[in-house]
């Protein structure tokens, strides 16, 4: 953690973080300056209105009762309790005749309404004299030559403007360091589920397979990531064990048959042998060596199918496959002693690649003809299947499979037991599986429903129909 | 121990650049009667292929030089029409049409068997100029009218179903020849996967009873090791 600044720093999430900041602080600088603005042009205008309101029912005393009726309602405002407003009342030769001041606290206007500033002094109640601001108007009488001065302390102003600014010269810093903290918060934050996930990538690629990155339930990006990268390291552990399985089912499976060669080839070195016996070793020895090849075809092919390499899928009719196939194998069926029957429902489409639906179907046929004794049956059926599937079924009356084996006998190379006297690579079953999964679909296997010795096998490719 | 017909020599043009296999492969061809001259890049390849008439090239899809796809594709866009035959280690489906796309004619995936090999490139040189229309087939005293169906040998009339008439027609075309199990599912059946039981020797047998049980001299053989020939 201690190289967590730089690591920060660098990230995407930091960057935007600062970008957020920067935007906030412009945001908030404009926000407040309008607010600023914006409240000392209404506490002006306020101020503007209440003195036109005064001067007007000071204008209709002058107006309905002349000076003195003038000169009594200025005295009553002055008197009047919680009046925030000062006064004072001159005639035409600038005799005071009401007012808080003891003269014209200022220059006399030139005009007849004149807006003033100036300061007056106070006495405070501990006797000490200070300079107020104030603002106001001074408005000439008609017919009199006298002069009417209304105003109000500024004092007050001021302040709500002054703590206006204060305000917004402490927060806008404040806001700004909060906005920035924010960011780099959430950029540690990011970082550190970013460095999790780094941290598991490491771990996996040091060999710990099992590994997984933490998922903390809260759905967000780095979850989802998380378990997206989970579930690609569930599939890659997946297959490094069926790799690490299927080395060692190939080492184990193909020791045999070229242990039996070598032996073979020992014996044909080692004793004298006519022309024919030499042929016919030899003859026996390509054999094997075409099984050999024919297994490791098969591995390739399964490989390359699981490693999603192989496969190019069309709409298909599987019907048409389906009924190319049972005319393909019933004559084999007829030959090996088994009665074949098959039932192809129409027209049921499939979106797969067309070789391996047919070499999948062909290995559960050919296992059906190896496995079934002579005189039993074999039923080849295409049918919709639940959900918008379709089931491509071939059923046996050879011996079956037991439940606990069915889980084996698909994985490569496993064979039972007693089929180990049958010719085959153990990769049958594997294919169609891989087949299956490639498409969408399942390979369902179960019992046929025979005598509890010879139950027979009911195996189903079963894949989404288009 | 190929029984291979070895009546006309073929001039074949073997590119492939490994040692083993070419002289593996001129063997087999050499033993199958013909004349086999060999490139090792598909530089020198297609020079090759240019500069002289073959009968077949049999090309390997991985080369110096010029890989086996470009050397077909500039072959036949230059206007070659030697058949060619593709020789690979890669051998799924997508490949084969690849192969089958630039122009070759067949595609055959390493490891192959020799008699499979041989039976190929014979295949090759037998393959009949699409624009020659052919409406009947013989072989021996074995017609086949392709317009009306008809079967018939010695003039009898013999039923065929339809994927029996369509395996006897491909073994017409190719008579005299030896047809492996899997260019019969390659071309009858267009299968490129392999079924495993056998499927095709139970098919050829049925065929077999229908053309050759009644007659005394058998048309359709079975070549050990490799596959059929119907005598020509």
């Amino acid at each position: 953690m201690r190289l967590a600044l730089p690591t920060f720093l660098k990230t995407t999430t930091f960057k935007l973080a600062l970008i957020y900041s920067a935007m906030f602080a412009a945001f908030s600088a404009a926000l407040l300056v309008y607010l600023y603005y914006s409240t000392v042009y209404y506490i002006r205008a306020e101020s503007e209105r209440r003195l036109d309101l005064e001067f007007e029912q000071l204008g209709n005393a002058y107006f309905t009762g002349g000076m003195e009726r003038l000169s009594q309602s200025v005295l009553e405002r002055m008197t009047r309790t919680g009046s925030t407003y000062f006064y004072y009342l001159e005639d035409s030769s600038g005799r005071k005749i009401a007012g808080h001041f003891g003269r014209m606290p200022t220059t006399p206007p030139t005009a007849d309404v004149q807006t003033v500033y100036f300061e007056f002094r106070q006495q405070e109640p501990d006797g000490t004299e200070i300079l107020r601001p104030a603002a106001g108007r001074i408005v000439r009488l008609r017919d009199n030559g006298g002069a009417l001065l209304v105003a109000f302390d500024t004092e007050q102003q001021t302040a709500i403007v002054g703590r206006i600014q204060r305000a917004i010269f402490i927060a806008a810093p404040i806001g700004l360091v909060l906005s920035l903290l924010g960011g780099i918060l959430i950029s540690r934050g990011a970082a550190r589920r970013a460095d999790e996930l780094a941290r598991t990538a490491e771990a996996v690629m040091g060999g710990e397979l099992g590994r997984r990155a933490p998922v903390r339930g809260s759905g967000d990006e780095f979850d989802r990531l998380a378990s997206r990268l989970n579930a690609m390291l569930d599939q890659i552990e997946k297959l490094v064990d069926s790799t690490r399985h299927t080395g060692n089912a190939i080492a184990h499976d193909l020791r045999s048959p070229l242990s039996r060669l070598r032996n073979r080839l020992e014996i044909a070195l080692s004793e004298p042998m006519s022309r024919e016996s030499a042929e016919a070793t030899l003859e026996e020895t390509v054999e094997e060596v075409d099984r050999v090849l024919g297994t490791f075809n098969a591995i390739l092919r399964l490989a390359r199918l699981e490693a999603g390499a192989e496969g190019e899928r069309v709409r298909m009719d599987v019907s048409e496959l389906g009924e190319e196939l049972a005319e393909l194998f019933d004559p084999a069926c007829e030959e090996a002693g088994l009665s074949f029957k098959s039932q192809i429902s129409r027209n049921l489409t499939i979106l797969a690649d067309r070789d391996l639906v047919g070499q999948a179907l062909s290995n559960l046929l050919d296992n059906a003809v190896k496995y079934t004794p002579e005189g039993g049956a074999i039923t080849f059926s295409i049918t919709r299947g639940p959900n918008g599937t379709v089931d491509m079924t071939v059923v046996d009356s050879g011996p079956g499979v037991p439940e606990e084996a069915r889980e084996r006998v698909v994985q490569r190379f496993q064979r039972m037991d007693s089929a180990r006297t049958h010719p085959g690579s153990g990769l049958g079953l594997a294919l169609v599986d891989s087949v299956a999964d490639m498409h969408g679909g399942e390979l369902l296997l179960s019992d046929a429903g025979g005598p509890p010795d010879m139950p027979g096998l009911k195996a189903t490719l079963r894949l989404p129909r288009v | 121990m190929l029984d291979t017909v070895q009546e006309d020599t073929m001039h074949v043009l073997v590119i492939e650049d490994d040692i083993e296999m070419a002289s593996f492969i001129e063997k087999v061809l050499v033993e199958a009667g013909h004349r086999v001259d060999m490139a090792t890049d598909g530089d020198k390849g297609l020079a090759m292929a240019r500069a002289s008439e073959f009968d077949a090239l049999v090309v390997d899809r991985m080369l110096p030089e010029k890989d086996g796809l470009t050397l077909v594709k500039e072959y036949r866009e230059a206007g070659g029409k030697t058949p060619t035959l593709f020789l690979s280690a890669l051998g799924d489906v997508q490949n084969r049409v690849q192969g089958l796309k630039v122009g070759a004619d067949d595609y055959l995936a390493k490891p192959f068997a020799p008699a499979e090999l041989a039976a190929r490139v014979e295949a090759l040189g037998r393959r009949l100029p699409v624009e020659q229309q052919i409406t009947v087939l013989k072989a021996g005293d074995l017609e086949m009218n392709l317009l009306t169906r008809k079967v018939t040998r010695a003039g009898q009339k013999i039923d065929l179903q339809p994927r029996e008439f369509r395996l006897l027609e491909y073994l017409m075309r190719h008579a005299g020849q030896v047809v492996t199990r899997t260019m019969l599912l390659e071309k009858v059946w267009d299968y490129n996967f392999d079924p495993q039981t056998n499927v095709i020797d139970v098919h050829i047998s049925r065929l077999r009873a229908k053309i050759d049980k009644e007659f005394e001299e058998p048309l359709l053989h079975t070549v050990r090791g490799a596959g059929y020939r119907l005598q020509g």
